[in-house]
């Protein structure tokens, strides 16, 4: 009996599994494609300054936390970061905790966009990048943290702090292959008085707006200040500023910058809700009262809170 | 399993407990002013919000839906009445995809929106982050 050939949808099936593990298998990095023009990429880096602290056992994650964030100024060591980021019984660290942690030391921890030129970029602006590795296969993982302090695309080499090694120099393919294990994690931690280079508006704000569950004020008013010489007109940032102004008690201050906000964005009742809030505790009511019924009568999902808002001053106006 | 659920039941336990505390922390931290956090993640669902429905614009997509009988119109309303909280998960998962270009990733990309168009108009149910109205 002579045999079948297989119906055209399996057989179209079966090339299209093939096309795709071809495809999966052999994905191009991203640095061939960087390496057609190396001159975008432009000269070497080396940031000497980065401070190395060697780490202990499997204790890569806080090693390599203290060196950005000594880097950065604030002064702390592995020992006592490792309390706060790193888990015995999994002889490792993770990725939301080395955030948490950056966010504790008064830090901005910002995750960059996966991609190798906004990492080379990030140090050649002078932030040394936080990556997480998988130095062994996919299914046979060894996890690191290091630290990216230069490169060089010519003498194709990535220097590292990591491990026991202060200067470990890694070809670019390599580095690029233990790092896309990870997806690519990476982070800076930065002052808030310093944007990462590429930095975007609304996932920089969510960073910072993360700073204000701590109390930061001081860092977060900062962060909202520098955020705004980069974008002039946003209006999060500003109400961000107010937010941790009046948080310190900055009555007026706060009231400047919710005001400006209204002016910059006449819809967002935010604003308006705030600023009525402000200008009620400085005792101008009347002001107030104009504000927060701005605020009721633009709703939206947080009509609840603005219509609380108008009813305490109502109250107080009435005494 | 026995002991699986022994050991996971003070876990789950412990982080029900520690959501209810979060839940009521938040909004006590200062009455009267809407936080920076409710803001920034409101002004993203609609930038989110946004960029879908400029998906919904792409012929290819658009093509794909035809095919599969959806109406693109009544795409557009369903991304409309999806909440912020439902917008930002759904956002979440496409950045997890690469972005489109060579023409393997952009087909993969088209099948995704299509199958995420389908799951919100309850055709499919492929997503769990889609919730359902019924």
């Amino acid at each position: 009996m002579p045999i079948k050939r297989p119906p055209g949808a399996i057989r179209a099936a079966f090339w299209l599994m093939v096309v795709l593990l071809v495809t999966g298998c052999g994905a191009p990095l991203q640095i061939d494609h960087l390496l057609k023009s190396p001159d975008a990429i432009g000269p070497p880096v080396e940031l000497t300054a980065v401070p190395f602290f060697p780490q202990e056992d499997f204790q890569c994650g806080p090693a390599a936390l203290a060196t950005v964030l000594n880097w950065s100024g604030t002064v702390v060591t592995p020992e006592a970061l490792a309390p706060q980021v790193y888990l015995p019984e999994r002889q490792g660290s993770l990725q939301m905790e080395l955030l948490a942690a950056t966010r504790r030391a008064g830090r901005i921890p910002y995750l960059i966009q996966p991609r190798l030129e906004t990492l080379l970029a990030e140090v050649r602006a002078g932030n040394p990048v936080l990556v997480l590795q998988n130095l062994g296969l996919s299914w046979y993982a060894k996890w690191h943290y290091a630290v990216v302090v230069g490169f060089d695309l010519r003498q194709d080499l990535v220097i590292l702090r990591s491990g026991r090694e202060r200067r470990h120099v890694v070809p670019f393919k390599l580095f690029e292959r233990t790092w896309r294990r990870s997806d690519y994690w990476a982070m800076v931690a930065l002052p808030p008085d310093r944007l990462p280079a590429s930095a975007e508006e609304m996932p920089y704000l969510r960073v910072v707006a993360g700073l204000e569950r701590l109390q930061r004020w001081q860092e977060a008013k900062t962060a909202y200040a520098s955020a705004l010489t980069r974008w002039p007109g946003s209006t999060a940032a500003r109400m961000g500023l107010g937010n941790s102004l009046y948080a310190m008690k900055d009555l007026s201050g706060a009231e400047q910058a919710y005001r400006q906000v209204t002016l910059d964005a006449p819809t967002l009742a935010p604003a308006f809700n705030n600023l009525a809030q402000v200008l009620a505790e400085q005792g101008r009511l009347q002001e107030a009262e104009q504000a927060a019924r701005r605020a009721v009568n633009l709703g939206g999902p947080l009509l609840a809170s603005y219509e609380e808002t108008l009813q305490q001053i109502l109250a107080r106006r009435l005494h | 399993m026995e002991k699986l659920r022994r050991i996971a039941r003070p876990i789950s336990h412990f982080v029900i407990l520690a959501f209810l505390w979060l839940g009521v922390q938040l909004p006590a931290a200062h009455a009267g002013i809407v936080g920076t956090e409710t803001l920034v993640s409101s002004e993203q669902a609609q930038q989110d919000r946004a960029h879908i429905l400029k998906l919904l614009e792409r012929k290819d997509v658009q093509e794909q839906l035809v095919a599969y009988g959806v109406d693109a119109e009544q795409a557009k309303a369903r991304v409309n009445s999806l909440t912020d909280a439902e917008m930002r998960s759904l956002a979440g998962q496409m950045d997890q995809l690469p972005a489109g270009g060579d023409s393997v990733v952009g087909i993969l990309f088209a099948i995704f929106i299509i199958l995420l168009i389908t799951d919100i108009l309850g055709l499919t149910n492929i997503f769990p982050f889609v919730k359902h109205r019924r």
